[in-house]
């Protein structure tokens, strides 16, 4: 797992997600709350999704150009609400003692690429499919008896 | 988890030439880059102790992201805050030839009101998963010299242990928040509240000192490996006793963070902790470069460690 914590609060300002996320050089993060329990998570696409309202139906248009001027509106209108308006509620989350078997099928069939890693209950870390498939690729591969899984505190 | 505070970090450069000659082009023929700061080098040796450790502080700009893959790197956790301006970068050209060191060090970047609102909410969060927190070194322009004062309090809330490390003001009014553990740096001056540290006499004075501002134990170090440890009723002179000292850098820090390995574990007496701190800095001080990186390295070095009460 990558152990960085970096995470936001649930009034946390668009603006300031923004500013993170750009800094940080991330695409979205764990919301918590002041114990640092997992409460949601935003990443840029739920940010994209709440300011273009027709999100769906330009996907498979040929060109956002007219959308984009009320992308603008939006991101400005909503830069000082709290991200806990966008964020995505139902999230899910790994233990630090759980492996990666369960961690690749986690965001493979939830299609997510953040998966936040939690100790007692509280944010330890985050987890990626570039971490595993890593971790996979480098592991040596002759070994037959050798399990898959390991920790991800050993990582 | 064992929580550093780290407010002015550095990327620290270290380039090795043979016979540096000014306003030529000279060879390096060694380059080290690693990351600085006195709350990063206690993380370094609370994980080299095999215990886990979040780091919190200010970074910027691509040397802070550089800083931050090293400490996730040794499995150490961050959750620094990422300002707008670049973390500052300190040169150190060592002269094999010569043995001179020559340092280039950076002034700090400037940080904003905005920036220490940030870093506060997540010092807040952090404490709730941390049972001591470590406030180590220089302040970076634009924060409050009684920052340190106030983190004190903020963590006390929450139930957490606090070390101070620091000198001058950001030290004395980090005292009025009552640490639970105080140790000046006087690296720059060896002066403690105007006493000049040069006799274990004006050690223990100084100690106490910094325990009547407010500290409940005070480490004050003496000369190459002798320590003066005070609390409000015992007095403590500890040493390590070793021949080969190769590199100090960092081992004031490593001391911080044997303090703060040995606390966490609860079962150790006061005197166990000190033995362990001991231990922890001349370990540090064995290694030339980087920090040690296994409990054994350190408990090795308990026997060369005497603590006598006073």
């Amino acid at each position: 797992m990558i152990r960085d914590v970096t995470s936001v609060i649930a009034d946390c300002k668009l603006v300031d997600l923004i500013k993170i996320l750009s800094r940080h050089k991330i695409s979205g993060v764990p919301v918590v709350n002041h114990n640092q329990e997992v409460i949601g998570f935003i990443s840029q696409h739920d940010v994209i999704k709440a300011t273009l309202p027709n999100y769906l139906g330009i996907v498979s248009s040929d060109s956002i150009l007219s959308e984009f001027i009320q992308l603008s509106k939006k991101l400005k209108e909503y830069s000082q609400h709290p991200i806990d308006e966008f964020m995505r509620k139902n999230v899910i989350t790994i233990d630090e003692d759980d492996n990666e078997v369960l961690a690749a099928d986690l965001l493979i069939r939830n299609k997510i690429q953040r998966l936040p890693v939690l100790r007692k209950g509280k944010l330890v870390g985050i987890v990626t499919l570039t971490d595993i498939c890593r971790l996979l690729i480098e592991k040596n591969e002759n070994s037959k008896t050798q399990s898959y899984s390991s920790n991800f505190n050993r990582t | 988890m064992i929580a550093t505070v780290t407010l002015n970090p550095a990327l620290d450069v270290i380039l090795e030439v043979n016979n540096l000659k000014l306003d030529q082009y000279n060879k390096v023929h060694n380059a080290q880059v690693t990351s600085g700061g006195k709350g990063i080098n206690v993380s370094k040796a609370v994980r080299g102790c095999g215990r886990e450790t979040i780091a919190l502080g200010f970074l910027g700009g691509g040397r802070g992201r550089i800083i931050e893959e090293e400490l996730r790197g040794l499995g150490i956790t961050t959750n620094f805050w990422h300002i707008e301006e670049k973390t500052r970068s300190n040169t150190i050209i060592w002269d094999k030839k010569t043995g001179q060191h020559t340092l280039l060090s950076e002034v700090g970047p400037q940080v904003t009101e905005y920036d220490l609102e940030m870093f506060h909410s997540i010092f807040y969060r952090v404490m709730s998963q941390s049972s001591i927190v470590t406030l180590s070194g220089s302040l970076p322009r634009g924060t409050p010299v009684d920052i340190y004062a106030n983190l004190i309090d903020i963590a006390k809330e929450r139930g957490v242990k606090t070390i101070l490390n620091a000198s001058g003001e950001p030290f004395i009014k980090g005292l009025e928040g009552k640490p639970f553990l105080a140790k000046p740096d006087i690296r720059k001056s060896n002066k403690v509240f105007g006493i000049v540290i040069d006799s274990e006499k004006n050690a223990i004075n100084a100690a106490k000192e910094v325990v009547r501002r407010g500290a409940e134990i005070a480490i004050v170090s003496l000369e190459l490996q002798k320590d003066i440890i005070a609390t409000q009723d015992e007095l403590w002179f500890a040493e390590t006793t070793y021949g080969k000292i190769v590199n100090l850098i960092g081992a004031g820090d490593a001391l911080i963070a044997g303090f703060a390995v040995a606390l966490a574990e609860e079962d150790k007496s006061f005197r166990e902790i000190i033995e362990f701190s001991m231990a922890c800095a001349l370990a540090s001080a064995l290694r030339e470069e980087e920090e040690f990186n296994s409990r054994k390295e350190v408990e090795k070095c308990l026997k060369c460690v005497n603590v006598k009460k006073i």
